[in-house]
């Protein structure tokens, strides 16, 4: 071979190489799409807009880094396409339908509030694609027979039970309790569980009454209340009625030992209620007070993964300027347990994905994960546990603080109510 | 109503379009179009359903969707509850958004203008605030369809295209009967109620049961689409099956469109959905796409009130013959 084609042969070889290294690289980097929608307009805009914040600071995080490499050296990024559901049901099926089609999203995650995952849980079965539901409270969403959605919230039916177990520690002698909640479906389902949990522990329900969305006068059920003197009112609904509640029942000198109500109290601005607010307790799905953490895990005995709830808090503030809300917290846990199946499964493929969530048991900042994966409830989640706060200190400087479970306390709790 | 009327090109050019329109998706075989022209099927059926109150008897109904909701309500009752079909469900879903307007329309139709108006808002509220206490039909929890159930009809997929064939035919039906009512005598004397009803009943029409039987017409066909809606969607709760907000959209439409003409209505719906969806979806527009629609919205009603089709009957007369 003379020296002119050893150069031809060498330089054939060398592209060669330059090819397959070039494809290499290409086969080896690839994007993940997310899809969703996101309530850009009408009721749900505010928990919406915090829940996807959330999101979008995971993916930041994520690509920022560099993306995720998996066991066969791919190394994944993620981009997101939504839309605007505006808050309603008319759209969301067509929207999703767009995304899992032609935007080929490989992941979904669900919009906020149960109504809109419900319809568009049907499209992500459908199509085969797993969709992380966050926002998404109500277990019935979870008992249709689906197998690829999966909740990230603790479900509605154990909203109020621990404030119960609350009580229980604080009182036994604690016996007769009201639920006086709003007339919608999401306290409905918290109420109902509730008065079954109460019978169950031996509790006499005195009193169980719904008021109508948008209720502003509470007399009526606060006469009642008073008259059945119960050692604990439970209940409520969303912000603005339980707001009004807890002021009306603080207005009328209604003081029953222990007052636990739904979503107002978690919310900064309830402590503007002043001393109405104080010792009022509330569920809340995450706080940014709970120190949640890798040592936290060794404890329970389960994996951690994910940021510390400290570490979770200071990105979320330096991004956004605010206080992370359980919503924002719900919408980056929901990324990060899509990031954690996908790690452990090595592939994006959707039934690989899905064993690993199905086998998913560990400890993130948002609480424990762990789903349901009989066919009755599949993806319900098992794992987390709600936190109940509560308002302390001197009325115009009131303070929240987690008072149960145990294990995430950060004061003790005040009872009763006014006892001090 | 002769079968010379069904001999008018506008009737069967208004029947093409809808047809057309529906087909494509079918065509294509795209599930996403398939999903964009169902929502505009489902307001062309509603917003025609609209019509033969409003454009043909001239009695603004905000109210309307408590039909949709109710019909929802029903059949959704009898297949998750009862264990029945789709179909027979349906049909019962239509009946009880009929039989609920025949008794209405006993008492609210004796009210006129802004009362009339006035009440049957009053109607929507007061059915949502009982369908939420109201136990069988899951009280504020609503009712919810298992995904199994979908197997029956060959799975979620073959499901969904079976509703949009169903709502399909609907349409197409829809604008047949809205001609047949505008071309019969008893449309006739529903426009003449429109007009000046005093005088109508001078001239022999008999008012109220004309006009509770136009009421039951434009009821049954929301009733019937309801069922499909919310079988399709998976579950049914009070404040999405009588959401306002709805009926105020479906009177947009027949204004936009042109109320009182058979193709208005259809006119308006494609056009209210076919902008709503693309400013929904459009990287420029999404953001701010409620701003937008209302803003041409607003242009179109202040310049041509008479609507799409009113404007162009008025402007030239020559195409009264092909827009019905």
């Amino acid at each position: 071979m003379n020296r002119s084609r050893r150069v031809m042969v060498f330089l054939v070889f060398a592209l060669l190489a330059l090819a397959i290294s070039v494809s290499g690289v290409a086969a080896q980097a690839q994007t993940v799409v997310i899809g969703f929608t996101a309530s850009q307009s009408g009721r749900y805009n505010v928990e919406s807009t915090r829940q996807i914040n959330g999101l979008n600071l995971w993916l930041n995080q994520v690509n920022d880094a560099g993306g995720i490499t998996l066991s066969d050296g791919t190394v994944i990024t993620f981009s997101t396409v939504f839309y605007d559901d505006e808050s309603n049901t008319d759209r969301v099926q067509e929207l999703y339908t767009r995304l899992a089609t032609d935007d080929n999203a490989d992941f979904l995650i669900s919009p906020y509030s149960s109504g809109l995952t419900d319809a568009s849980s049907i499209i992500a079965e459908q199509y085969g694609k797993i969709m992380i539901t966050t926002g998404a409270a109500s277990d019935s969403t979870y008992m249709k027979g689906y197998s690829l959605v999966f909740q990230t919230y603790t479900p509605a039916s154990r909203y109020l039970t621990g404030a119960l177990d609350l009580l229980a520690s604080l009182d036994e002698n604690a016996q007769r309790i009201a639920i006086v909640h709003e007339n919608d479906k999401f306290s409905t389902d918290v109420s109902t569980a509730l008065n079954d949990y109460a019978l169950e522990l031996g509790y006499e329900v005195v009193l169980f009454e719904g008021y109508d969305s948008g209720a502003t006068d509470f007399a009526p059920f606060i006469n009642k209340i008073q008259e059945a003197a119960p050692d604990a009112v439970l209940g409520g609904g969303h912000f603005q009625d339980g707001s009004t509640f807890a002021r009306q029942l603080y207005e009328k000198t209604v003081e029953p030992g222990f007052v636990a109500l739904l979503v107002a109290p978690p919310e900064p601005s309830f402590s503007e209620l002043g001393e109405a607010a104080l010792g009022v307790v509330g569920p809340s799905q995450w706080e940014p007070l709970a120190q949640i953490d890798a040592s936290a895990a060794e404890a329970a005995g389960v994996d951690f993964y994910g940021p510390s709830s400290a570490e979770f808090n200071d990105a979320y503030m330096e991004a956004y300027g605010e206080e992370p809300s359980y919503h924002a917290a719900g919408g980056y846990i929901a990324g990060l347990l899509l990031q954690k199946a996908i790690e452990d499964a090595g592939t994006i493929e959707t039934q690989a994905v899905k064993e690993q969530l199905d086998a998913m048991n560990l400890l993130t900042f948002f609480g424990r994960i762990q789903f349901d994966v009989t066919p009755e409830a599949h993806g319900l989640q098992i794992g987390h546990s709600m936190m109940y706060v509560q308002w302390q200190g001197m009325a115009d400087a009131l303070e929240k603080q987690i008072v149960w479970p145990p294990e995430a306390v950060t004061a003790d709790p005040i009872y009763p109510i006014g006892g001090e | 109503m002769s079968l010379r009327n069904l001999r008018n090109p506008g009737l069967w050019i208004t029947v093409l379009a809808v047809a057309l329109l529906g087909l494509w998706p079918i065509v294509t075989q795209r599930a996403s179009t398939r999903e964009e022209i169902f929502t505009v099927m489902l307001s062309v059926v509603l917003a025609s359903s609209l019509n033969i109150l409003l454009g043909y008897t001239g009695y603004v109904s905000f109210g309307h969707i408590v039909f949709f909701g109710l019909g929802g309500y029903v059949g959704l009752y009898l297949i998750i509850v009862q264990g029945w079909s789709l179909w027979p469900s349906m049909i019962a879903g239509g009946l009880a958004a009929g039989l609920l307007a025949l008794l209405l329309g006993q008492a609210i139709l004796r009210l006129r203008g802004s009362y009339f108006a006035l009440a049957t808002i009053g109607i929507n509220e007061a059915m949502r605030a009982f369908i939420n206490n109201f136990e069988p039909f899951g009280g504020p929890t609503g009712l919810s369809l298992n995904f199994q159930t979908y197997n029956q009809y060959g799975g979620a997929a073959n499901a969904l295209w079976l509703i949009y064939y169903i709502v399909l035919i609907l349409a197409v039906f829809n604008i047949f009967l809205s001609y047949i009512v505008k071309t019969s005598k008893f449309g006739l004397g529903l426009m003449a109620i429109r007009e000046d009803e005093d005088a109508a009943e001078v001239m022999g029409v008999i008012t109220p049961r004309s006009k509770t039987w136009a009421y039951v017409l434009s009821a049954i066909l929301p009733g019937v689409v309801g069922v499909l809606f919310f079988f399709k969607n998976g579950n049914i709760e009070p404040p999405q099956a009588f959401r306002l907000h709805l009926s105020i959209e479906l009177l947009v439409m027949v204004m936009l469109g042109g109320y009182g003409t058979v193709f208005g209505p259809l006119l308006g719906a494609v056009g209210y959905q076919r902008l709503r969806g693309l400013l929904l979806t459009s990287d420029l527009f999404k953001n701010i796409q409620l701003a937008v629609a209302g803003l041409l919205l607003l242009l179109i009603i202040l310049f041509i009130p008479a609507g799409a089709v009113g404007w162009l009957r008025q402007r030239f007369p020559v195409v009264r013959r092909f827009i019905p």
